[in-house]
C-alpha cells in the first residue's frame, strides 16, 4: 500500500514537473508562451476596461455630491458627546498628582486642543449675540468667539497644569459637530459624580450651559475656524478620602429636547461616562 | 401475471428485519458473523468465487444418510421441541438485510462531509476569539460567540436539510422492499402445519405444490411432475424438471435440490429442509453481492473534485491573508477574524444543498418518466454512460411470445407484432387459414382467467405456457371469442405436450351439426408434425404431400427459424364416420385413433418482439455515442434476430460469419476489421482471456453476448469498464446483482427484477423498458449541464464576498460586508435561483454529444472557475464596491477618507471621528453606517446576481435562443431574491442582530449598470464562442 502511495507521488512529482515546463510543447504552466501572452493581454484590456469603468462611476458619483454639505445627515440626528484629553485606553484617567510624568501627556493636548481657543486666535472670528441660534445665509460663514475664559478653572490661563498638579483635574466635555444642528431650549452639559461623597464636580461654563450661537454648523469647507463650544468637569477629590481616590463622572447632555441623552445601544448619544483614578 | 411474477421473484433481503429483531439472539449472530468471517479475508477473490460454483453435497447422501445427517424423519418430520431448538441455534430462515449504515453515522457523515469542516473550523476560530477577547477583557462584545453559534447552525442545519433528503430517496427505495409474508407446509410431530417460512429449521420436512415459493434450500424426497423457475438464480427461463434422483454433481445442475427464492411452477413435490436463511445459496450470493464495492458515482467525484477545489482555494487564501494580516502588524486575533471572515466568503454554504434539491428534483421527473432513482447521484451517472449492457427479454422485448409469421399455402404472412395486435393484414380467405385457425384454437389448453371481458386482449392474465398464450391471444384478435367456439367443438380425448412425443393433440366433435365427424388436431415441432402427415392443405384443398412440398416446407421452416422464431406445425385430420361413430372411446394411453398419414395445414412462428419504442431509443443512443451492448440467455440466433429488428446490430453491419456466409470462405479467412458486429456466445466467452476481451470490445460496435450467464455479465461490465466507460447495466434475477454492483450503473427491472437486483441497483426501471433508459441519459446529461451553470452561478459571488475582507485588510477600509450578511446571500437570496437553474431545458440537443468523459470533461474545470471568478466575479465586485462608496460618501465619508480608517473606525473609544465635512460621529452611529454599506453591498451583489442567473441560463446559445422567458421557475428565483432582500432590508432593518438596516430606495439601482453590463459581456462572449469555434476564445471561454 504504501510502496503504490509512494510511486503516485513519485509521479504527481513528474506530472507536477511536466506541468510547470513541457519541453516537447514548450509549455510553461500549461500554456506556451503565445498563449501566455494573449491570455495576459487579454487579462491587461479587460482589467484596464473595468478599471476604467470603475472610475468613470466613481467619478460620476462624486459629481453628484456637494462639497459642502453631505447628501444625507439621517444617520446622525444627535450628536455624541466626547471627553477630551482622550486616555489611552477605555475612557479611565488615571495619574499621581505628584508625579508630573504622569499627567504631562493630558495637560500637553489640552494646552494644544485648546490653542484655537486663544484670545489671540479668535480676533477675527464674530462676536455673536448669546442666547440665540446664528443662522447664516452665506455665501461667508462666520465663526463665533469662544472666549477660553468661560472655562474659568480649566481654562488654562491660571493654572497651565489644568488641576492635574493639584489632584483637581479638568475634562472637557464637548458635543459633536453635526452640520445644520439646531438644538432647542437651552442646551447645557450636566455632570454627576457616581460616587458622591469622594469628589464635588464643577462645570464651566457656570451650569455647564452651551450657547445656542454655536449652532448651527456649517460645515468644514464654509464654517472655517469654527470652534466648538466646550464644557468643562473639574473633579475636586475629598481631602478625607485614602490615598487613591476614584471617581466615576456621567455627563448629559440637558435641557434640550431635540438632543437625545438615552440610548440603549449608543452609550455614547448625548452622554459620557469617564472614570478619574487619582493617586497621591 | 406482471404482479404474479413480482411475486414469484422476490427475495427476502431486508423486508424480514423487523421479525428478525426480536428473536434473533446473540448465538444467531454470532452465526452470522462467521459467515462473513469466511469471506472477508478472501475479499479480493470474491468475484472468482462467485464464478465458481458453490459446493454443497446434500445431493449425493441418500435419504438414509440425509435422516441421519439432520436427525429428522421423513415421515413424522421433526419434533417441536427439536425444531425451536434449531431455530433458537440457528436463527430464523431470512436473509439479514444488507449492512446497513446506522442512522447516526449517516446523519454525522453529513455534518462533517463537503465544506461542513470547514465551516466548523471557521465557528471553533470564532469561539476561541471570543474566549481570547472574554479572557482579556469580561465585557467584549459577544459578536464572536454570536458569528460562532450561526456557523454552527449552519453546518448543522444543511447537514439536517441533506440527511432529510438522503433519508427521502432512500425511502422511496424502502417501498419496494415490501415482502410478502410467505407460509410453509410442513410436516412436524407427524403433522401438517402451516407456519411463517421464517420458521423453518434444517431437517424440517415440507411440502411443495405448484405456484409456491421454495421456502428454503431443500433436498427433493419425492416428486410428482415438479417443475421449478430458476431464473432468478441462474438466469435461465426455461422451467427446470425436478425429481428425486441425484443427477449431477454439481448442486446448481442437479435434479433433487430446490433454491430458496426459486418458484415452484407445477406438480407437487417433498423435500427435506438442508439450509435455511444466509446459508442458502441464494442467501450466498446475497452476501457476496454486498461485498462488491459499491463504485462511487461519477458525480460523487466530481462534487468531491470540486469541494476540494474551493476548499483549497478557501484555505490558502485564508492563510494567504492571516499571514499578510500578521506582518501589517495586525492582531493576531483580529486576523483569525478574517481569517474567519475569508472562509465564510469562499465556502459556497448553500450549494451542496443546491445540488441535492436538484438531483432530487430531476430524481422525481424520471420518477414521472418510470425510471425510478434509488441513488440521487445516479442520475448524473446515467448523463455519462458511455455503455449500456442491455438484457434482451422484457428489456429490449415484450417478453411476450407473439405470433410473428405464418405459412400455409406455400407462403409465409407476417403478422402484426406490435403492442396491441391491432392490424393483423395477412391474407384470411384461403381455406387453408380456416383449417389452421380451426387448430390454432382447438390444440390449445391455455385459458383467459375468467372476469376479463373488459381488458384488452393483449394485457389479459392466461392460464397456460408462453406459446399457448401466444396462440390463444392470437386466435381471440382474429377470431373473437376463442372460449365459445372451444364450447361448440366439445373436446373429447387430449394428449397434452411433453418433450418425449413433441407434439400436443385434441380431438372434438365439430361445430357443423351435419358433419358427424370428429376432427383430430395436432401441433408440435414442425419436423415430428411433418413425418406424421402424408397430406398438405394448399387452398383449401388436400394434396399428396410429395417432394417439393416437402422442400417449400423446409425452406420455409428454415426461414422462419433463421429469425430466430420458435416454430410450430400444424395438422388435423377428419376422423371417418363409420370407424369412428358418436360413441367411440377414445383412450389417450392406448391411443385407439391414428395418429399419421395426417393433413398438414400449415407452419406458425412466434417470437418474443421487441418493444415498438426501443429502435428510436437505440438510435437516440447511437447518436449520442453510446454504445448498446444485448447481454442475453438466449439463442444466439433469436438474440442477432432482435438485436438486428432494434438496431444494435445495423441494418448495413455483418458479423464475421455474415461475411464469410456471403463470400462463401471459412470464417477464419475473413478479415475481421471488415465485420462492425459480433455474436458472442457464453461458451466463447468462458475461453476468452481478458485481453480478448477487450481486443472484442473495442474492434466492434456492435456487440451481442448470447448464452450467458448472469456471472459473465460481471466479466463484459468489468471489460466495459477496463476501456474506461460509464456502465449502465440492466438486471433482474439474483445472480445480476454482482453485475449491478459493478456496474456504474445498475438498473433494476421494476416488474421482472428480483429484490435482491433493485436492492443492488441504483435505478429501478418501473416500466422495464429500454426507451426509459435513454430518457434517463437524456436527463442525466441535461442534469451535468445545469449542475454546471448552478455551480458556475454560486462561484460567481464568492469573489464578491471575497474582495471586501482582502480590500478591508490590505487597505483598511471599513468593513464592506459582514459575515453573516454573506451568510444571507448564499443562504438566503441565492438558493431558490440556483435551484431554479435545474429547471433549465436542454440548450441544443444533448444527444447528439458523444458522452462526458470520466476524467477529461469535469463538472467544474479550470474555465468555469476562471470565468466564475475572475471576469463575472470581479465585475460584481466593483459593482457591488460602487454602491457602498456611494453609500457612504453621501452619508459623508468620502472615498479618500475611507482609506486607513479602519482602527479607528472600529475603535469604540473614538465617539467624535470626524467625516469628509467636519461631523463627528460617535462608534454607534457609525457601526449603524457599517451596516447600511452591509446592507449596500449585499443589495450591490444582489442586483448583480440577478443578471448572473440570467446569463448562466445558456453556456453557448444567445439567452434569446433559449427563451427569456421559457422557463418561469428562473423569474420565480428572481421574485424571490428581489423579495428576499426587501425582507431583510425593510422588514428586519430594525433587527441589529441580523446587521441590515433600511437602504435608501435609490441604492437599489447603482448596481443595475454593471448587472447590465455582465449581460451584455456574456452575450459578447457567447456570441465570440458562437462565430469562432475551436478559437482562443472558445477555449479559454467556454465552461
Amino acid at each position: 500500500m504504501t510502496k503504490k502511495e509512494k510511486k503516485s507521488f513519485n509521479q504527481s512529482l513528474a506530472e507536477w514537473k511536466l506541468f510547470i515546463y513541457n519541453p516537447t510543447t514548450g509549455e510553461f504552466l500549461g500554456r506556451t508562451a503565445k498563449s501566455w501572452g494573449l491570455i495576459l493581454l487579454f487579462y491587461l484590456v479587460f482589467y484596464g476596461f473595468l478599471a476604467a469603468l470603475f472610475s468613470f462611476t466613481m467619478w460620476a458619483m462624486l459629481q453628484t455630491l456637494n462639497d459642502e454639505v453631505p447628501k444625507y445627515r439621517d444617520q446622525i440626528p444627535s450628536p455624541g458627546l466626547m471627553v477630551f484629553p482622550k486616555p489611552v485606553t477605555a475612557l479611565e484617567y488615571s495619574f499621581s498628582a505628584s508625579d508630573p510624568e504622569s499627567y504631562q501627556r493630558y495637560t500637553e493636548d489640552l494646552r494644544n486642543f485648546l490653542k484655537p481657543y486663544d484670545l489671540e486666535e479668535q480676533k477675527n472670528l464674530t462676536a455673536c449675540p448669546d442666547r440665540t441660534l446664528f443662522v447664516q445665509k452665506g455665501p461667508i460663514y462666520h465663526a463665533c468667539q469662544f472666549p477660553v475664559a468661560l472655562l474659568e478653572a480649566c481654562s488654562g490661563m491660571d493654572d497651565p497644569e489644568f488641576g492635574y498638579s493639584r489632584g483637581n483635574p479638568c475634562i472637557l466635555v464637548k458635543m459633536n459637530r453635526i452640520i445644520g444642528l439646531k438644538p432647542q431650549g437651552e442646551p447645557r452639559i450636566e455632570c454627576i459624580s457616581k460616587s458622591e461623597n469622594t469628589a464635588a464636580l464643577s462645570t464651566y461654563p457656570p451650569n455647564g450651559a452651551i450657547d445656542l450661537k454655536y449652532f448651527p454648523y456649517y460645515g468644514k469647507k464654509l464654517h472655517v475656524s469654527y470652534l466648538q463650544p466646550l464644557v468643562a468637569v473639574q473633579v475636586s477629590f475629598n481631602a478625607s478620602s485614602s490615598a487613591v481616590k476614584e471617581v466615576t463622572v456621567e455627563c448629559k447632555i440637558d435641557g434640550s429636547p431635540n438632543l437625545k441623552n438615552q440610548d440603549d445601544r449608543d452609550k455614547f448619544l448625548g452622554r459620557v461616562v469617564f472614570k478619574i483614578t487619582a493617586r497621591a | 401475471m406482471v404482479k404474479k411474477t413480482l411475486e414469484i421473484y422476490s427475495v427476502e433481503l431486508s423486508g424480514t428485519k423487523d421479525i428478525d429483531q426480536t428473536d434473533k439472539g446473540d448465538d444467531g449472530k454470532e452465526k452470522y458473523r462467521g459467515l462473513k468471517n469466511c469471506f472477508e479475508p478472501k475479499k479480493n477473490h470474491q468475484k472468482e468465487e462467485l464464478k465458481k460454483e458453490l459446493d454443497l453435497d446434500d445431493h449425493k447422501l441418500s435419504i438414509k444418510e440425509l435422516e441421519k445427517k439432520y436427525g429428522t424423519n421423513i415421515i413424522t418430520g421433526l419434533s417441536s421441541t427439536q425444531a425451536a431448538e434449531l431455530l433458537a441455534q440457528n436463527g430464523p430462515n431470512a436473509l439479514t438485510p444488507p449492512k446497513e449504515t446506522p442512522e447516526i453515522i449517516k446523519f454525522l457523515k453529513q455534518m462533517v462531509g463537503g465544506f461542513s469542516i470547514l465551516l466548523w473550523i471557521g465557528a471553533i476560530l470564532c469561539w476561541i476569539a471570543y474566549g481570547i477577547q472574554y479572557s482579556m477583557n469580561k465585557s467584549s462584545s459577544l459578536d464572536n460567540a454570536y458569528l460562532g453559534c450561526v456557523l454552527a447552525l449552519v453546518v448543522i442545519l444543511t447537514g439536517i436539510f441533506a440527511y432529510y433528503q438522503e433519508a427521502k430517496s432512500t425511502n422511496i427505495m424502502a417501498t419496494f422492499n415490501k415482502m410478502i409474508p410467505q407460509q410453509a407446509l410442513v410436516i412436524r410431530d407427524s403433522e401438517k402445519k402451516t407456519i411463517p417460512a421464517e420458521q423453518l429449521v434444517v431437517g424440517d420436512i415440507v411440502e411443495i405444490k405448484g405456484g409456491d415459493r421454495i421456502p428454503a434450500d431443500i433436498r427433493l424426497l419425492s416428486v410428482q411432475g415438479c417443475k421449478v423457475d430458476n431464473s432468478s438464480l441462474t438466469g435461465e427461463s426455461e422451467p427446470q424438471a425436478r425429481s428425486s434422483e441425484f443427477t449431477h454433481d454439481n448442486a446448481l445442475e442437479t435434479k433433487n435440490i430446490g433454491f430458496y427464492s426459486t418458484t415452484c411452477l407445477e406438480g407437487t413435490a417433498t423435500g427435506m429442509v438442508i439450509n435455511t436463511g444466509d446459508r442458502t445459496i441464494i442467501g450466498q450470493i446475497a452476501s457476496l453481492a454486498s461485498g462488491v464495492g459499491n463504485e462511487k458515482t461519477p458525480i460523487a467525484i466530481e462534487i468531491e473534485h470540486f469541494v476540494r477545489i474551493v476548499g483549497g482555494v478557501a484555505i490558502s487564501i485564508g492563510i494567504l491573508f492571516f499571514i499578510i494580516a500578521v506582518s501589517l502588524k495586525y492582531h493576531v486575533l483580529d486576523s483569525i477574524i478574517f481569517l474567519i471572515g475569508i472562509i465564510v466568503a469562499n465556502v459556497p454554504e448553500g450549494l451542496l444543498a443546491t445540488v441535492t434539491v436538484t438531483l432530487s428534483l430531476t430524481a422525481k421527473r424520471m420518477a414521472k418518466k418510470n425510471c425510478l432513482v434509488k441513488n440521487l447521484e445516479a442520475v448524473e451517472t446515467l448523463g455519462s454512460t458511455s455503455i449500456i449492457c442491455s438484457d434482451k427479454t422484457g428489456t429490449l422485448t415484450q417478453n411476450r411470445m407473439t405470433v410473428a409469421h405464418l405459412w400455409f399455402d406455400n407462403q409465409i404472412f407476417i403478422a402484426d407484432t406490435s403492442e396491441d395486435h391491432s392490424n393483423q393484414v395477412f391474407d384470411q380467405s384461403s381455406g387453408t387459414w380456416a383449417s389452421l385457425s380451426k387448430i390454432i384454437t382447438l390444440c390449445n389448453r391455455a385459458e383467459f382467467r375468467p372476469g376479463q371481458e373488459s381488458v384488452p386482449i393483449m394485457k389479459r392474465v392466461v392460464v397456460g405456457d408462453a406459446s399457448e398464450t401466444a396462440l390463444l391471444k392470437f386466435s381471440e384478435v382474429i377470431l373473437g371469442d376463442v372460449m365459445e367456439i372451444r364450447k361448440r367443438n366439445h373436446k373429447v380425448a387430449e394428449i397434452p405436450f411433453n418433450s418425449t412425443n413433441k407434439f400436443q393433440l385434441s380431438i372434438h366433435k365439430t361445430d357443423d351439426p351435419n358433419d358427424k365427424r370428429f376432427l383430430l388436431v395436432m401441433k408440435g415441432a414442425p419436423e415430428r408434425i411433418l413425418e406424421k402427415c402424408s397430406t398438405i392443405m394448399v387452398n383449401g384443398q388436400e394434396q399428396p404431400l410429395d417432394k417439393s412440398t416437402a422442400e417449400a416446407f423446409h425452406t420455409a421452416y428454415m426461414e422462419l427459424g433463421g429469425l430466430g422464431e420458435r416454430v410450430l406445425g400444424f395438422c388435423h385430420l377428419y376422423l371417418p364416420a363409420d370407424e369412428f361413430p358418436e360413441s367411440y372411446s377414445f383412450d389417450v394411453d392406448t391411443m385407439n385413433f391414428p395418429t399419421s398419414n395426417l393433413c398438414f395445414v400449415g407452419l406458425l412462428s412466434m417470437i418474443d418482439p421487441p418493444r415498438s419504442t426501443v429502435p428510436d431509443a437505440v438510435t437516440k443512443c447511437r447518436s449520442a455515442g453510446i454504445k448498446v451492448i444485448m447481454v442475453t440467455g438466449d439463442h444466439p440466433i433469436t438474440a442477432k434476430a432482435i438485436a438486428k429488428s432494434v438496431g444494435i446490430i445495423s441494418a448495413n453491419s455483418e458479423t464475421v460469419e455474415d461475411i464469410a456466409k456471403r463470400l462463401h470462405i471459412a470464417v477464419e479467412q475473413v478479415n475481421k476489421r471488415d465485420a462492425k458486429a459480433a455474436v458472442v456466445t457464453g461458451t466463447e466467452l468462458k475461453d476468452m482471456s481478458p485481453e480478448q476481451l477487450d481486443e472484442l470490445l473495442t474492434n466492434y460496435s456492435e456487440i451481442v453476448f448470447a448464452r450467458t450467464s448472469p456471472q459473465q455479465k460481471l466479466i463484459i461490465v468489468e471489460g466495459c469498464q477496463r476501456q474506461n466507460a460509464v456502465v449502465a447495466v440492466t438486471g433482474d434475477g439474483v445472480n445480476d446483482s454482482p453485475a449491478l454492483k459493478k456496474a456504474d450503473i445498475g438498473i433494476a427491472m421494476g416488474i421482472a427484477g428480483s429484490d435482491a437486483a433493485k436492492n443492488a441497483a441504483d435505478m429501478v426501471l418501473l416500466d422495464d423498458n429500454f426507451a426509459s433508459i435513454v430518457t434517463g441519459v437524456e436527463e442525466g446529461r441535461l442534469i451535468f449541464d445545469n449542475l454546471k451553470k448552478t455551480i458556475a452561478y454560486t462561484l460567481t459571488k464568492n469573489i464578491a464576498e471575497l474582495c471586501p475582507f482582502l480590500i478591508y485588510i490590505i487597505v483598511g477600509l471599513p468593513l464592506p460586508i459582514g459575515t453573516i450578511t454573506i451568510l444571507f446571500i448564499d443562504l438566503g437570496t441565492d438558493i431558490i435561483p440556483s435551484i431554479a437553474l435545474a429547471y433549465e431545458k436542454a440548450e441544443s440537443d444533448i444527444m447528439n454529444r458523444k458522452p462526458r468523459h470520466k476524467k477529461k470533461d469535469r463538472l467544474v474545470n479550470q474555465q468555469l472557475a476562471v470565468y466564475s471568478y475572475l471576469h463575472i466575479g470581479l465585475m460584481q465586485a466593483v459593482g457591488a464596491f460602487v454602491v457602498y462608496f456611494t453609500v457612504y460618501a453621501q452619508e459623508g465619508f468620502k472615498p479618500s477618507i475611507l482609506a486607513d480608517l479602519r482602527v479607528e473606525w472600529e475603535n469604540g473609544n473614538v465617539n467624535d471621528l470626524e467625516d469628509t465635512y467636519g461631523q463627528q460621529w460617535t462608534w454607534y452611529q457609525r457601526k449603524y453606517l457599517e451596516w447600511t454599506g452591509y446592507t449596500a453591498f449585499f443589495v450591490g451583489i444582489m442586483v448583480q446576481q440577478i443578471a448572473d442567473v440570467l446569463i448562466r441560463k445558456t453556456r453557448r446559445n444567445s439567452i434569446f435562443q433559449q427563451g427569456l422567458f421559457r422557463n418561469k421557475v428562473i423569474w420565480l428565483g428572481i421574485a424571490s431574491q428581489i423579495i428576499i432582500a426587501l425582507i431583510l432590508s425593510y422588514g428586519l432593518g430594525s433587527v441589529t442582530a441580523l446587521n441590515f438596516t433600511m437602504l435608501r430606495p435609490q441604492y437599489w439601482f447603482v448596481a443595475v449598470p454593471y448587472a447590465i453590463l455582465i449581460w451584455v459581456y456574456d452575450e459578447v462572449r457567447k456570441l465570440f464562442i458562437r462565430l469562432y469555434p475551436g478559437s482562443w476564445w472558445d477555449k479559454n471561454m467556454y465552461y
